[in-house]
């Protein structure tokens, strides 16, 4: 075996072992290290589209968290507004398609389960169980939030597109902060800061194998994270390596450049805004379906700065490392949470792990700014490459010179 | 057979009258010369032909196709290719990845395989073959410069316009790129080549265009370039009958 196949092999035992986890861990805290590890992967998907959005692309955004919160909105807000009715309620708005009643319920905001009930329940009120209606299916509404994510995607790439570097990263905050206002403030809507519930992601539990899971099981959301994450990955990978790869490095390397050599640069820039945003979207949504609620927290700088730091820290230019390093650092971080006491001194970690993950982000970009994973996959797959370069520059001495 | 039409180019920038009422033709695989002091036009002119800025009027057309307001990469995709001054190579891309941008974006129809034979044959050309898989960013400076001009290359122009393909380049370097010049030049593809290096232009090319404050002031050969009154005083602010205007030296008394 090449010493270049060792990354590949290396990932293959990764994924075999995140497969079998779930059947081989026993420990009391096992839904814990599953709730651990489903928030690791949804981090991975959010970082590997983060680091071909910044680091192949060279496209800084900080709205990334912006374009998950729209996913996750858009489908927290079809599941929460939308539901199929046999019979009209005559109280809300409602549509027939087919032989159902597409029943639009009205915004009340936060008071609807106390002092007011919105239109449907009244009228679930009336029918008092002689009427059964139909929530939307989640599946629609994780497509619905990706579509919607792309298309924000696709706005936010049209309007940054005469924007380079530092202007790109403020604009891109700038959008994700007003996105974050405008749920907090539209609390008719969206409940503002006590956050719109969701239905669970099997909200009727499902068979997988033979064997039934409740809806509150951590496998099957494990499997769809990881399964996402592994599908996002697949296709990050074959742009990576696709001319598509190709054409945005040389974007991020020199716009103008790539431009007088035939490359597209508008198409190749609004795409990978599109196709990123669209992963974190769908990262997003399927979040929400799985923790049950989103709020404008999700949103906040502090959760960008963290994907950030999980990308930077695992390597920013390469997928996988930026993967890699959000599932560590979420546990890493995880860790960081015991207190612990150095003589009279308790150390309080709940408040020290941001300060101590800070001085490892710090340390990371002064001393290994490549990030930690990526020197080793380096390692393995371009360490022959210097040797290569010498012994073919020695042959082509030979050669001049007449030797054989 | 390539065929440039530039007619009645201006451009502005501000107050600034950068390029006024610019008209020259290019037929066929000429190899042209395009001088002038610093300030004289000649980069404004280049990015126009380019796409990269637009001219306040006049049109520019190549092979019969109106080319000054199409975008940098259709202007490539009809046939223009540049370098440019300061050298712009994808640092943190492989050597061979260079060269791959430009044949997979203009797609000639190529295979994979195809592409990679041509850029090696590119490499060895250029003496950058053992270099392949190294980040352009372990270049040196001069390197840096051949693998622009493979780049070009790759990218099958019909016209090239080189920006200072000579400054700090050592000899040796220097050698292999009149032998690029040459070898570019003899399959069919024109050449505008903009230098301050007198003694390469003078030797290379058969045609010089000389602009001064975006005046084009000389349209000819060498010869009749050199002992033109209006380019020797744009060089040296003088008439001067002792100057030599190849070297920019006040001859001997």
């Amino acid at each position: 075996m090449k010493r270049q196949h060792i990354p590949a092999l290396a990932g293959l035992l990764i994924v075999a072992f995140f497969m079998a986890f779930p059947f081989l861990y026993g420990a009391n805290d096992y839904r814990y290290i599953m709730s651990l590890l489903i928030a690791g992967f949804y981090y991975a998907i959010l970082a590997s589209s983060w680091s071909m959005l910044a680091g192949y692309a060279g496209q800084f955004s900080f709205g990334h968290m912006g374009f998950m919160g729209v996913g996750a909105y858009t489908a927290a807000l079809f599941s929460h507004y939308f539901y199929l009715s046999p019979v009209p309620t005559e109280l809300c708005t409602e549509f027939l398609i087919g032989n159902q009643y597409l029943v639009i319920v009205d915004a009340i905001g936060v008071t609807s389960s106390t002092l007011n009930q919105d239109c449907l329940r009244q009228a679930l009120t009336i029918w008092d169980g002689s009427v059964q209606v139909t929530p939307m299916p989640v599946w629609l509404g994780i497509v619905l939030g990706t579509v919607m994510g792309g298309l924000f995607g696709l706005l936010i790439g049209l309007l940054v597109l005469p924007l380079r570097a530092a202007y790109l990263a403020l604009f891109t905050l700038g959008f994700s902060e007003i996105l974050r206002a405008t749920i907090s403030g539209e609390i008719a809507i969206t409940r503002g800061q006590a956050g719109i519930e969701m239905p669970y992601l099997f909200e009727q539990g499902i068979t997988l194998f033979g064997r039934y899971y409740d809806k509150t099981d951590k496998i099957p959301p494990y499997f769809v994270m990881f399964f996402l994450l592994l599908t996002c990955l697949a296709i990050l990978y074959y742009l990576a390596s696709s001319k598509f790869g190709l054409f945005v490095r040389a974007l991020r390397e020199d716009q103008d450049a790539a431009a007088a050599l035939g490359v597209n640069t508008t198409r190749y820039k609004i795409m990978v805004f599109v196709i990123t945003s669209m992963m974190a979207a769908l990262a997003g949504a399927v979040m929400g379906y799985y923790v049950n609620i989103i709020s404008p927290n999700n949103l906040m700088i502090l959760q960008m700065s963290l994907v950030v730091a999980m990308a930077v820290i695992g390597g920013i230019e390469n997928i996988f490392a930026a993967a890699i390093g959000a599932i560590i650092i979420q546990f890493v971080l995880e860790i960081l949470r015991n207190s612990f006491e150095i003589g009279p001194f308790t150390v309080d970690m709940t408040i020290w792990r941001l300060v101590i993950f800070g001085v490892l982000l710090m340390l990371t970009l002064r001393f290994a700014r490549n990030g930690l994973i990526i020197p080793i996959i380096d390692y393995f797959s371009r360490g022959h490459v210097a040797a290569e370069t010498v012994a073919k520059r020695t042959a082509g001495i030979d050669k001049a010179e007449g030797r054989s | 057979m390539t065929k440039l039409v530039v007619h009645n180019l201006n451009k502005r920038f501000g107050g600034l009258h950068v390029l006024k009422d610019v008209n020259f033709e290019i037929e066929g695989p000429e190899l042209i010369g395009l001088i002038g002091p610093n300030g004289a036009g000649k980069t404004t002119l280049t990015n126009i032909l380019d796409g990269a800025i637009k001219p306040n009027s006049g049109t520019v057309y190549l092979n019969d196709r109106r080319i000054d307001q199409l975008e940098p990469y259709e202007v490539a995709r009809a046939g223009l290719g540049r370098t440019f001054q300061v050298t712009r190579s994808f640092r943190r891309m492989t050597v061979h990845e260079n060269l791959l941008v430009p044949a997979l974006a203009l797609d000639h129809g190529l295979d994979r395989t195809e592409i990679n034979d041509k850029a090696m044959e590119v490499l060895e050309f250029l003496t950058l073959d053992h270099l392949r898989n190294e980040y352009a960013q372990s270049l040196s400076g001069g390197q840096q410069k051949l693998l622009e001009l493979g780049r070009l290359l790759m990218l099958d122009a019909d016209i090239i316009i080189l920006d200072e393909p000579f400054a700090g380049v050592h000899p040796t370097l220097m050698k292999i790129i009149y032998d690029y010049i040459g070898r570019v030049n003899d399959a069919g593809t024109a050449i505008i080549l903009i230098s301050h290096q007198m003694d390469s232009i003078f030797s290379l090319c058969k045609r010089l265009l000389v602009l001064d404050y975006g005046n084009l002031i000389a349209d000819g050969t060498p010869d009749t370039v050199k002992n033109d009154p209006a380019v020797i005083e744009a060089y040296l602010g003088v008439d001067d009958d002792e100057t030599d205007v190849t070297t920019g030296d006040q001859a001997a008394p």
